[in-house]
């Protein structure tokens, strides 16, 4: 199995994937640091310290959700084959058939995947947390707990794409997962209105929705760790915007969220070993 | 003899489709066994069957004297799919480092296997090179080099010299002959019949998912003989007045070729051409080719 996850980290780290969206990072980086380098100094100097205990944590939220965005880009588009992109070139035909369990394979595939995407998304975290802290000195304790969960998010998405990967082929599986992603994140949206407006069935939308995959639920448990609105009064007028988080995700659904990755992981370990490779 | 491939009524059903029926093969150790069929047949339905790629729908199977899907049957096993693609980041030298790993093969088999599989293969000089680069041909050769890593006992080989040149294709020959006298067994599947039948102890034809013959192909040639006749102006007459005390398998203007059963027929087949009227110059009796066994099997039935 380790031979197999060395291999996946290798393969990762050799694609052109990695290099757009290590582009797309840079650029996306690029604008959050001018736009909160400005941010920064024309507030610095309004005196008014009630602008920056509001647009601050806005762009943090800004920057952590398109950052989110991008890392599960990356790992649609860099799992979506992580198994069925094999099958399709044959190159896995010369593979299980040596010495090799069929679920080592898998989780070996799935284990090299998940620590590329997680130092990926960990360091993409990391940079957006220094800018932030660096430019606007905005109090955020709550980061060493906020990384893992951020970390977490296309650990979620890989899992779904290595099952889909075993059932159907690349492009089938890339555009399911992505459109599982869609409906997280407009669940997610749904939901945060529904805790404005108070209405249940948009709120239960959003659960659903988070079941379904429960990538925005991981967001928004992220913002209350580091916005904890108990913490600060302030905070909870932060959490207004469609990027804050009205209502913190249980401890269930955290548990639920690891209970969602270790069952499509496990689906993809039994789907795989059934399945015929022609 | 130990054998290296048993399988009893090894099916593989594909939804209303059989693509393998009831495959019953016995491959001794130390042969080169040819499996022969035409397109669709079942040929690598069946090997990828033996090597762990499908699930049999019933019956079994059992490779060095392991079932099915053994990983310490597959330690000893060598691979070479029809389609030969590998994962084209890599040099050509890193592939082997990593198909190594998957044997589990030591520091010091590695840095032996690896230079002379490359060198075997005649890929030394392109070992550092991506395989993204490589010609369809050193993609095989590539692939041979795969297969032969861990020194198997038991290779299966899917179309090997389909990429390669005529030079190519003698040199993997001769690897097999290499092969067969340490006492390996090879399993061939192949559509190039003449080599088959320069270098198989046994072969078995496949059509349409059911093992149709098999032996040796002297066992097969038995009994099996093919007159070639010169006469002057081969006409319909004489071609139906042939027809009807032997097979007439091809003609010219003045050549006639028939298929007999037996020695015997060649002085029934001499005085029919006489007796049409027809001027026999020449009559050379030959053995069939393993070719014209396969058309003939194929037609039977048809």
């Amino acid at each position: 199995m380790l031979t197999i996850t060395f291999f996946t980290i290798r393969e990762a780290f050799s694609r052109k994937i990695l290099l757009v969206s290590l582009i797309m990072a840079a650029v996306f980086l690029g604008l959050y640091w001018i736009g909160v380098y400005y941010a920064a100094r024309d507030i610095g100097g309004s005196q008014n310290p009630a602008l920056a205990a509001v647009i601050y944590p806005q762009l943090l939220l800004l920057g952590l959700y398109f950052g989110g965005f991008i890392v599960a880009f990356l790992a649609i588009i860099s799992s979506a084959g992580l198994i069925s992109g094999d099958i399709e070139s044959g190159a896995i035909q010369a593979v299980i058939t040596k010495p090799v369990r069929r679920s080592s394979y898998a989780l070996g595939r799935f284990l090299g995947q998940a620590i590329f995407l997680g130092l990926y998304a960990a360091a993409l975290f990391a940079v957006i947390y220094a800018i932030t802290r660096y430019h606007t000195g905005l109090e955020l304790p709550g980061g060493l707990r906020a990384l893992p969960v951020f970390a977490l998010q296309p650990l979620v998405i890989l899992a779904v794409c290595l099952l889909a990967s075993t059932l159907t082929s690349t492009l089938a599986g890339g555009a399911l997962v992505f459109m599982l992603y869609a409906v997280a994140l407009v669940g997610g949206f749904i939901e945060q209105i529904g805790w404005i407006i108070n209405n249940l069935y948009l709120k239960n939308a959003g659960i659903v929705s988070s079941l379904i995959m429960p990538v925005d639920a991981l967001y928004r448990k992220n913002v209350h760790i580091l916005l904890n609105p108990a913490a600060k009064p302030v905070n909870a007028l932060q959490q207004m915007g469609p990027f804050g988080s009205l209502a913190e995700p249980s401890q269930w659904m955290m548990l639920y969220t690891l209970f969602y990755v270790a069952l499509a992981v496990l689906a993809a370990l039994y789907a795989f070993s059934r399945k015929d490779i022609g | 003899m130990n054998l290296a491939i048993e399988s009893r009524d090894l099916t593989k059903v594909y939804g209303d489709k059989t693509a393998c029926r009831e495959i019953c093969l016995s491959v001794s150790e130390g042969q080169i066994f040819g499996f022969l069929g035409p397109n669709g047949a079942g040929k690598s339905t069946l090997v990828k069957m033996l090597v762990g790629l499908l699930r049999p729908t019933s019956g079994s199977a059992s490779l060095l004297g392991r079932p099915l899907g053994s990983l310490e049957a597959r330690k000893k096993i060598g691979y070479l799919p029809e389609g030969f693609s590998y994962h084209e980041w890599m040099t050509g030298r890193q592939l082997l480092g990593f198909h190594s790993s998957l044997y589990r093969l030591d520091g010091d088999s590695r840095r032996r296997r690896i230079p002379l599989v490359t060198d075997l293969v005649g890929l030394t000089g392109a070992a550092g090179k991506k395989v993204r680069t490589y010609s369809k041909g050193m993609r095989q050769r590539l692939g041979m080099a795969v297969s032969l890593l861990s020194d198997p006992d038991l290779l299966f080989l899917d179309e090997p010299t389909s990429a390669l040149d005529p030079l190519g294709r003698r040199e993997v020959r001769e690897i097999l002959l290499g092969l067969k006298e340490r006492g390996k067994t090879i399993f061939l599947n192949s559509h190039l019949l003449s080599e088959v039948e320069m270098i198989c102890d046994q072969v078995a034809f496949i059509k349409e998912g059911r093992i149709i013959a098999q032996g040796s192909p002297g066992q097969l040639q038995a009994g099996q003989m093919v007159v070639e006749m010169q006469v002057e102006e081969v006409g319909a007459g004489l071609l139906e007045s042939l027809g009807r005390v032997s097979e007439v398998i091809g003609s010219g203007r003045d050549t006639v070729r028939v298929a007999v059963k037996s020695s015997d027929q060649i002085p029934v087949l001499a005085e029919t051409v006489i007796k049409s009227g027809g001027r026999l110059h020449r009559l050379a009796p030959e053995k069939l080719s393993l070719e014209e066994i396969f058309v003939n099997l194929l037609r039977e039935g048809d």
